[in-house]
């Protein structure tokens, strides 16, 4: 809502402006400006004139002295026949800007330096007085900015109102609000017309068919009119709230709509069929021309105004063409209604149209207001395009729309609910500058009548909210709740998310966090089997994307994305992870509730190649797949897992040769591997990348590894290293758990520290070299046996896998 | 005076003189046997006082064998010299460039911004015994919007806020979905927070389609809005500054009443007005209010025993205040360059 101050000032004498401002904003008012409209003089500030004495040089030129708040007084020459020491005047330093937009200089006028200006109103573009400078009130604030203190150039206050607060959207609407911030009378507007033509109700009839839709309806006539331009004054007062100038007849029914919150609507008299009007659902398909210069086809669901033929009106939204006042209209029908707030709402967001009409009766405008709007507009429409006004109005009446007219409202809840010790009293005189007027019941209890045009005001809370905004809520204690002690646990599944970001962020990866859309060409590229479950998603009806209308069911598209997107950032290291819900759209049973999708908490984390970037000493290559793989096998232990990485159950993305799954007692928790080169060509990806995936739900569910001291030897170790040369597809893994077997209980652990094939080895040989040590608890191993074993563990594996030694 | 006297005198100082010359170790240990050896200079003059009288040889073997324990002295604080002199040589040939760089592995990862905030706001409520709750992203209208008191017509319902999935769900909107779905079937007083990721159809410098909140709710026999006022501040004082300065300005939500906005006074500027907090001093921090009794009852909670507040606050402008990122995009465009930063 925007209106002129001064046009508000006609309804309540206001307060400061900034402390205008601040009390709005504290008393549940949004976005709160009060802004000039006029040129802008926020550089032209109030200056005094110290002394003034005639120029040398010339005649009717004087030399000032002007100070203007900070720094130095500066000398100005002035042409103005009125000015004189001791003024306020308004004044422009060198270097302001002036409202034609030049920018003051410096000048020597016959030879005295002049160090800026001091204004007149026409200079200022304030009025064309010219003969003189503009002269301030004495108690004008030196160095303040000339808008704050002069009325001359008008404000627009512009307050932001939540959707409870229709009421406050008109001029008496905010008006009440200042007296309810800062006290004052209230002065309404003159409503009674001259009514001397003849009675309304002899030219038409008016019918509510929708009375559910419709509480009231009243017509009123005015023969004669002529529609024209309206007065400058009009014009600008609806210029101000942001509405353009029609005519007369229609500016005067915009202007009764800001100042009561009551819309109008003004039909030409003389283009409505058969004297009638009807309130009544449109017929499905029914056609109404509206005044935007749209064809609409209605709905059923629409309600309209009519006369007895078609549609002319598509109520409380915006008039019909057929029924439009223009030049020639001279016979006039206003109509002033209470149309239900979800019926207007409908057809405004059917439509996507919101009017100054729409936007009052959505937030449901003062069921009382209807008839007074009406006789203020037959009035105005009278004083300014003259006619006749009929005798009396037409009114028809619906259904009552459930209003809560009284509220017995506790004082001691109030108190028990803010948190205050407000007497009854305090209370009462409280809510009664909101209007609301308060008897006393008994000891605790007000009985509270609602003013009509507070339908917000329901229920006993409503009114504790009006004694806090009023009251200040900043004057309400700050204090600490009381209450039991309890122990928090947190949910375990969060727990191991923050547990997995930690390890992660250990191991160097870094988090991000990406939107959840997806592409289907995406899902597709990663070639999953038919009958996988992430292959089908929920589909958004209004992505933003148009091409992304997909809910993730896989974090890969997300992170393979964005590794790529950071290829192309030229980046030599990515190495990242994600942690996101992720939506199944397969019907499996979701635990939020039958109809929804379930979700669950995946964990994605992806590392590429890395480019090898000037180091003065390059790291070990080691392929990518065992670089997560340790990851991998790290995040599992610190979140208390034992992991298995069987080459089973491999996802297609994959390199079928370069993957494995992660398995943690059995079941299948995620996988690991190098992508497989189609997918990583269909994300763009021009460097090698290994991803894994981790359900981090499959994995909540499973019992931890609880961590077991067990004892440490104090007898001496023995060490022996071995390598054996086996065929190059040989698993080591099953290497190292057969010597592990072999060796028994007193080989304490197994390494294997290198691999090797080339130079010396045959072709399709490698040789592994194993660190084994050896240690008891109870004495020291004597040389002989672990030769002995180890003699046992050569012969295994030269029987076993064809080993020989090196 | 005897001859030997003068001897010991002219011996020692010679002694000390080339055991201060004496360049190495090697060099000192041939210095030293040839004052203190068996046949050094000092055992010569000893073997010499056979022939003096009783006394007189008392008196010089005394002179002698302290001369002997003087020279000894210097000796070994020659050694200790020469062994630092020769350990400083070779830690000085063992020196590193230090100017090379530090080694890259492991090279530390990085916390998403948001997660950071997080954690520092959990942190704080599970101090305060409130516990955490979690919901779906996509949620039923009733979850979403009816059970919180807005009605079906209510603007926030509009299509172009809210992301809807076919089948009649929508992205949540806000976290609040999880104050119902806690709340419903469980019987106060409790606490909790609601952290989580939310969506609204809206992409501007300043809005991005999804978001995050923390929600919190108290429900209890007495618990007031001055209540709420002190654990916002003592809140505010924990994520942002101990001289965070709140302000509570009325306003409207359907789920709660009284209802209020917080600001807090901008910290950069100091109140005074800056672009950070668009020169008005304050920043919105979030909404708070009295849990409306319609939603209590929605829940099946008696409105007329039980009260509690209510709480919501975004989490990524906390994060963009708190790093100095200029845009929220910045923070899911998964850019490394700006996440490494964090």
């Amino acid at each position: 809502m925007r209106a002129s101050l001064q046009w508000l000032a006609e309804f309540i004498d206001l307060p400061a402006e900034a402390n205008l401002v601040e009390r709005l904003t504290l008393g549940g008012f949004e976005d709160v400006e009060i802004t000039a409209t006029g040129p802008d003089l926020s550089e032209i500030r109030v200056g005094r004139v110290r002394e003034c004495t005639q120029h040398p040089n010339a005649d009717r030129l004087s030399v000032c002295k002007v100070e203007f708040g900070d720094g130095e007084p500066v000398e100005v020459v002035c042409g103005a026949p009125n000015v004189a020491a001791d003024q306020k005047i308004a004044f422009a330093a060198v270097g302001t800007k002036l409202p034609d937009g030049t920018v003051l200089k410096r000048a020597k006028i016959r030879g005295v330096v002049s160090s800026g200006m001091i204004c007149s109103s026409r200079e200022l573009e304030l009025g064309d007085d010219h003969d003189g400078i503009l002269v301030l009130d004495p108690d004008a604030p030196l160095g303040a900015p000339l808008p704050e203190v002069i009325s001359g150039s008008d404000r627009e206050l512009e307050v932001g109102i939540t959707p409870n607060r229709g009421d406050a959207a008109s001029l008496i609407g905010l008006a009440r609000e200042i007296r309810a911030l800062f006290g004052g009378d209230l002065r309404a507007p003159e409503t009674d017309p001259p009514e001397t033509g003849p009675a309304a109700a002899d030219a038409i009839r008016v019918e509510i068919e929708a009375t559910d839709d419709c509480y009231r309806y009243v017509a009123r006539i005015v023969r004669g009119v002529r529609a024209g331009p309206s007065p400058g004054w009009l014009v600008a007062k609806l210029a101000a709230s942001g509405i353009r100038s029609i005519n007369n007849v229609v500016d005067v029914t915009n202007l009764v709509l800001l100042e009561f919150g009551q819309p109008l609507h003004a039909f030409d008299l003389a283009k409505l069929r058969g004297g009638t009007i009807k309130v009544r659902r449109a017929v499905a398909g029914e056609k109404l021309a509206t005044l935007d210069g749209e064809a609409r086809e209605l709905s059923a669901e629409d309600l309209v105004i009519a006369d007895s033929e078609r549609a002319i009106a598509l109520a409380g939204v915006m008039g019909g063409a057929n029924t439009e006042v223009g030049d020639a209209t001279t016979d006039v029908l206003i109509e002033s209604a209470h149309f239900h707030p979800g019926r207007v709402r409908l057809a405004a967001k059917r439509y996507g149209i919101q009017t100054e009409a729409s936007y009052r009766f959505e937030r449901g405008v003062d069921r009382l207001g209807v008839q007074r709007a009406a006789d203020r507009a037959a009035r105005l429409i009278a004083e300014l395009a003259g006619g006749e006004v009929a005798t009396g109005s037409v009114v028809a009446k619906g259904a009552a729309p459930t209003v809560t007219e009284e509220i017995r409202f506790p004082t001691d809840r109030a108190n028990k609910l803010l948190g205050t010790a407000l007497s009854k009293q305090e209370m009462a005189a409280l809510l009664e500058r909101v209007g609301v007027r308060c008897a006393s019941s008994d000891a605790d209890e007000l009985v509270c009548a609602i003013p009509s045009h507070r339908i917000d005001l329901q229920l006993h809370q409503d009114l504790t909210e009006e004694v806090a905004r009023i009251y200040g809520y900043d004057r309400i204690p700050v204090t600490e709740p009381m209450g039991l002690l309890r122990g928090v646990e947190r949910p375990r599944l969060w727990r191991m998310a923050e547990c997995s970001r930690d390890a992660l962020v250990a191991a160097g990866l870094i988090e991000c966090q990406t939107l959840p859309f997806l592409n289907a060409d995406w899902l597709a590229a990663l070639q999953l089997d038919a009958d996988d479950p992430r292959g089908r998603a929920v589909r958004l009806i209004n992505p933003i994307r148009e091409e992304e209308p997909l809910l993730r069911t896989t974090l890969l598209p997300s992170i393979l994305r964005l590794v790529q997107q950071n290829r192309s950032r030229q980046l030599g290291r990515i190495e990242v992870f994600e942690l996101a819900r992720l939506f199944r759209a397969d019907g499996a049973p979701s635990r939020w509730g039958p109809s929804l999708p379930e979700e669950s908490l995946g964990l994605a984390a992806a590392i590429a190649e890395r480019e090898e970037r000037g180091l003065w000493e390059a790291p070990t290559l080691l392929p990518l797949f065992f670089k997560l793989k340790g990851i991998a096998k790290k995040l599992l232990d610190q979140l208390g897992y034992v992991a298995w990485f069987p080459s089973a159950s491999l996802p297609p993305y994959l390199h079928p040769g370069a993957a494995a799954a992660i398995e943690v007692g059995g079941v299948v928790v995620g996988s690991i591997g190098e992508l497989h080169p189609d997918v990583a060509s269909a994300f763009g990806l021009d460097v090698g990348c290994a991803v894994m995936e981790l359900d981090l739900e499959g994995l909540v569910v499973l019992p931890q590894q609880q961590v077991r001291f067990h004892k440490v030897s104090r007898q001496p170790s023995v060490r022996r290293d071995l390598a054996v040369v086996v065929d190059v597809e040989q698993p080591a893994g099953e290497v190292i758990e057969a010597i592990r077997k072999t060796g028994g209980k007193d080989l304490i652990s197994v390494e294997l520290f290198d691999r090797y094939a080339g130079k010396g080895i045959a072709k399709g040989r490698t040789s592994l070299a194993f660190r084994l040590v050896f240690q008891r608890y109870d004495r020291t191993l004597r040389d002989e046996e672990v030769t002995k074993t180890t003699d046992r563990i050569v012969k295994m594996l030269a029987h076993r896998f064809k080993g020989e030694l090196r | 005076m005897p001859a030997g006297v003068d001897n010991l005198e002219r011996l020692e100082e010679e002694a000390c003189r080339e055991i201060a010359a004496a360049a190495s170790l090697q060099a000192l240990t041939e210095v030293r046997a040839r004052y203190l050896g068996k046949k050094g200079s000092v055992a010569e003059v000893l073997r010499g006082i056979g022939d003096l009288a009783g006394d007189q040889r008392a008196r010089i073997g005394q002179l002698a064998n302290s001369a002997k324990r003087r020279i000894e002295m210097v000796v070994s604080e020659r050694r200790r010299a020469l062994e630092r002199g020769q350990r400083d040589r070779t830690l000085g040939a063992e020196r590193l460039d230090i100017t090379l760089p530090g080694a890259e592995e492991p090279r530390a990862g990085h916390l998403h911004p948001v997660t950071r905030v997080f954690r520092d706001m959990v942190e704080f409520f599970t101090s305060m015994g409130f516990s955490i709750e979690e919901g779906p992203e996509v949620e039923t209208e009733y979850h979403s919007f009816e059970a919180l008191n807005i009605p079906k017509l209510h603007p926030a319902r509009d299509e172009q806020d809210t992301f809807y999935v076919e089948g009649g769900n929508a992205l949540r909107p806000h976290t609040s979905n999880v104050q119902i779905r806690t709340m419903t079937g469980r019987t106060p007083p409790f606490r909790f927070i609601a952290p989580g990721r939310v969506y609204r159809h809206d992409l501007s410098p300043r809005h991005y389609p999804m978001f995050h909140q923390i929600e919190g709710f108290l429900v209890d026999e007495r618990v007031t809005f001055a209540d709420l006022k002190g654990v916002l501040h003592a809140f505010g004082r924990h994520l942002m500054s101990d001289d965070i300065e709140l302000r509570f300005r009325a306003n409207h939500f359907p789920f709660t009443e009284p209802s209020a906005e917080m600001d807090y006074g901008c910290l950069l500027c100091e109140r005074k007005g800056c672009g950070i907090c668009s020169n008005s001093g304050w920043i919105e921090w979030g909404g708070c209010g009295m849990i409306h009794p319609q939603v209590l009852e929605n829940c099946g909670i008696d409105p007329d025993r039980y009260q509690g507040f209510a709480f919501g606050m975004g989490v990524d402008r906390t994060a963009l205040l708190r790093y100095g990122i200029p845009d929220i995009r910045l923070l899911f465009e998964g850019d490394l360059r700006v996440l490494e930063q964090v």
